[in-house]
């Protein structure tokens, strides 16, 4: 019962609230607060060769909506709305996504919607979602993203662009391959190879060990499915509940010997970049005042999001851009935030995102990311509210961010309280 | 106008005893209520100012305080350290009873008006408990799961209590209803939503602030009044709770801290606030014949004390102003709401 915090609150009371803001308005519970009930993902796997190279993804979206259903004992008719990100499919997935939310238990009544923000399509649903509860236009929602990297990652995903797209030259820019403008970006500001390596390095190091302590087992729902052996061409029923890119056994040095991918002298190699890989994740949201109606458990809270513009040849630095974007917000700031899950599209990126943020490196990504077990693009956003959740529970901490780039120049960010 | 100086303590809560019109209470704290003692003084008035009868000395700051409704000597405190301890003021010193069961500061103690045999405390453990003065245990816990700055039963049934705190939300529970994961809840009000508007899916609302203070109508069963950071003070009638709040009155330059209905006049109120003032209102229900009712509106002003007003109770007896106050500025000021007001 500390006298600071009694003055605390009375400074609280004059100031209207403002003077005990950041952290400790965070932590305040409300009934209107925009709370997680349930989330999980389905395991990530390599694309082209993994476990879910056969499966398409809308039956990854089936697994992962049926696992959340069985999970959050949730009457799916309460659902009104679900919002799926997902960038490769044709279309758009609208189509496929709806009959996927009807394969797995979903009434007629439950709406779904397809969209595609890049990398943050998975976040950019999350948001819509709670954004739809907060203003009254639904009470019940899921926000989620599924990719299959192995089915539909390819040049089709990109409409050729016009001669008059051709002849703007930032508009130009949006159709350079991510790896080659980041490898340009790596080398303008000046991040060694030597920093990458180590950086996933570390990721490859978190990920297995927090994968042999079984860390991940909460987040991931195991999924069963068809699989096709390269070797015998049997097709074989498999349960995949494990993110097979992880691995042991790698260091900084063994990452040294990997030739550049997208220059002779470049940094930028398959080892410090982001896997492609296969997967999908779903988010449960509602109010705490529904949740509590309903008895459904509570994860943690949504709290705010920001979206920002960069450069389109600087799309990597997304993270830099929204990250304080989210903190003016909410009146936060870094060191506030327990853990923060940066989606590591590349280390370059992210390296220089976190060093220019001043964050803790022990803070970002504590059971690795990206680089150590894949970024099916639209599913990372939603993917990442489980991976932090649990962690955040784990650990007995409170307030995480989650952030990623965005292809084309930009950057999300939001912020999520565990409890 | 009477006072009284509770020299080193300064004030958090004033009541008048509900036996004798001579007879108040006052709940202070060394300090401002950081850190320190919490002192319990029973004052009386008399012919020659304002005497003091008794104190009582505590661990830690008190922050409020309520008279039992059965037994003309004893009074609960709402303490610093999480306890909520029984008086009788016919002892010496120590309480005859202390319950340790929140967690944090006690900061409302309130009793059951009707049935009078038992008494509630909220506390910033996000709690609300009920408890009867003849039990070592709470009879019951409610959780609000955020600082409840202010809980109280219904003057107009026993079973009816309602809490504001720090979440923006007015609660009404009714013990009657069965236990269950609603423990007890019926309505969950926004104190920060606006009246909704005819055609318009969405209403225009505050930003959720905290709510502080609140009290029941004396006369209108169903009306409530709130108050907190925000600074407006709002009526509620809880047989509607979606439609937001009834009136709006708007004055005070900073949080208001305490708020009363008249025990004689159904449409006023009295508040205290950190901007230094009591505040008398209509809340625009006039009932005085004659009167033109209308919007409410502010129509009396003490502006007296020196530092943040923290607590205000009206007399029971007699004509129909008499009302004390105290605050920060460690004085207890007793006065005639009718010589402020411009009616």
């Amino acid at each position: 019962m500390s006298a600071a915090q009694r003055l605390g609150q009375v400074s609280g009371h004059i100031s209207g609230g403002r003077s005990d803001g950041g952290r400790a308005a965070l932590l305040r519970k409300s009934p209107d607060d925009i709370v997680v009930t349930a989330c999980l993902r389905t395991a990530f796997t390599k694309g082209g060769k993994g476990g879910f190279k056969d499966t398409a993804a809308a039956d990854l979206l089936v697994g992962a909506f049926k696992s959340l259903i069985d999970r959050s004992k949730i009457d799916p008719a309460l659902v009104e709305d679900i919002a799926v990100g997902s960038v490769l499919p044709p279309g758009g997935g609208a189509t496929e996504f709806r009959a996927a939310a009807l394969a797995a238990g979903f009434p007629v009544t439950a709406a779904v919607k397809a969209l595609n923000r890049q990398c943050s399509s998975g976040l950019q649903a999350c948001v819509d979602i709670a954004n739809a509860i907060k203003s009254g236009m639904i009470e019940v929602g899921i926000g989620a993203g599924v990719e299959s990297m192995s089915l539909q990652y390819g040049p089709g995903a990109v409409t050729e662009f016009s001669e008059l797209l051709d002849s703007h030259p930032e508009s130009k820019n949006c159709k350079v391959p991510m790896g080659v403008l980041s490898e340009q970006m790596a080398k303008d500001k000046g991040i060694s190879r030597a920093d990458q390596d180590a950086f996933a390095a570390s990721s490859y190091q978190k990920a297995i060990k927090a994968q042999e302590a079984g860390l991940f087992d909460e987040e991931i729902a195991p999924l069963k499915v068809s699989w096709e052996n390269p070797k015998t061409g049997e097709v074989q029923q498999i349960t995949v509940s494990k993110d097979d890119g992880v691995r042991p056994g790698i260091t900084a040095e063994s990452l040294a010997k990997i030739k550049p991918a997208f220059a002779k002298d470049g940094s930028i190699h398959a080892g410090n970049a982001s896997q492609i890989s296969d997967g999908a994740a779903a988010v449960l949201l509602m109010k705490r005042s529904t949740a509590e109606r309903l008895g459904q458990t509570i994860l943690g809270k949504y709290v705010a999001a920001s979206v920002a513009g960069v450069a389109p040849l600087l799309m990597g630095i997304g993270p830099w851009a929204a990250i304080p974007k989210v903190f003016e917000k909410t009146g936060i700031n870094k060191d506030d935030v327990d853990i923060f899950e940066i989606n590591e599209a590349f280390a370059s990126q992210c390296v220089w995102c976190a060093n220019e943020l001043g964050i803790d490196q022990k803070k970002i990504n504590p059971k690795g990311g990206a680089i150590a077990f894949g970024h099916p693009l639209g599913c990372t956003g939603a993917r990442q509210v489980s991976t932090l959740l649990y962690e955040l529970r784990r650990t007995g901490q409170k307030v995480g961010v989650t952030s990623m780039c965005v292809g084309t120049g930009m950057g999300m960010a939001a912020v999520w309280v565990a409890e | 106008m009477l006072e009284y100086q509770t020299q080193g303590f300064n004030g958090y809560a004033v009541k008048y005893s509900p036996f004798f019109d001579s007879r108040i209470a006052v709940a202070s704290s060394a300090n401002f209520g950081l850190v320190g003692n919490g002192r319990l003084y029973i004052l009386g008035l008399t012919a020659n100012g304002i005497q003091p009868e008794k104190w009582f000395d505590t661990q830690d700051s008190l922050y409020d305080t309520a008279w039992s409704e059965v037994h003309e000597n004893q009074i609960v405190v709402a303490c610093g350290d999480g306890s909520v301890k029984l008086f009788d003021i016919s002892l010496d010193q120590y309480p005859i009873q202390s319950w340790q069961e929140h967690n944090r500061e006690v900061y409302s103690v309130s009793w059951n008006l009707v049935s009078k045999d038992t008494f509630s405390s909220s506390s910033w453990d996000g709690t609300i408990k009920v408890w009867s003065p003849h039990r070592p245990q709470s009879i019951l816990t409610l959780p609000t799961h955020s600082c409840t700055y202010s809980s109280a039963f219904s003057p107009h049934s026993q079973s009816i209590l309602s809490s504001v705190s720090s979440d923006s939300h007015l609660r009404i529970f009714d013990l009657r209803t069965p236990p269950s994961a609603s423990n007890h809840l019926v309505h969950l009000i926004p104190i920060h939503g606006g009246p909704p508007v005819p055609g318009m899916a969405s209403r225009q609302s505050f930003q959720p602030s905290e709510c502080l203070t609140h009290d029941w109508n004396k006369y209108r069963p169903n009306i409530i009044a709130t108050a907190g950071v925000d600074t407006i003070i709002r009526t509620f009638d809880i047989r509607n709770p979606k439609a937001g709040p009834v009136a709006q009155l708007y004055g005070h330059e900073y949080a208001v801290r305490k708020l009363a209905w008249s025990p004689h006049l159904s449409d006023l109120l009295l508040s205290a606030s950190y901007d230094m003032t009591c505040r008398v209102w209509t809340d625009g229900t006039s009932s005085t014949p004659g009167a033109s009712g209308g919007a409410g509106r502010e129509i009396g002003r003490l502006n007296r004390h020196t530092e943040f007003v923290t607590g205000v109770d009206w007399c029971l007896f007699g004509s129909e102003g008499w009302c004390a106050s105290v605050s920060w500025d460690k004085r207890v000021l007793v006065w005639d709401a009718r010589a402020v007001m411009g009616r």
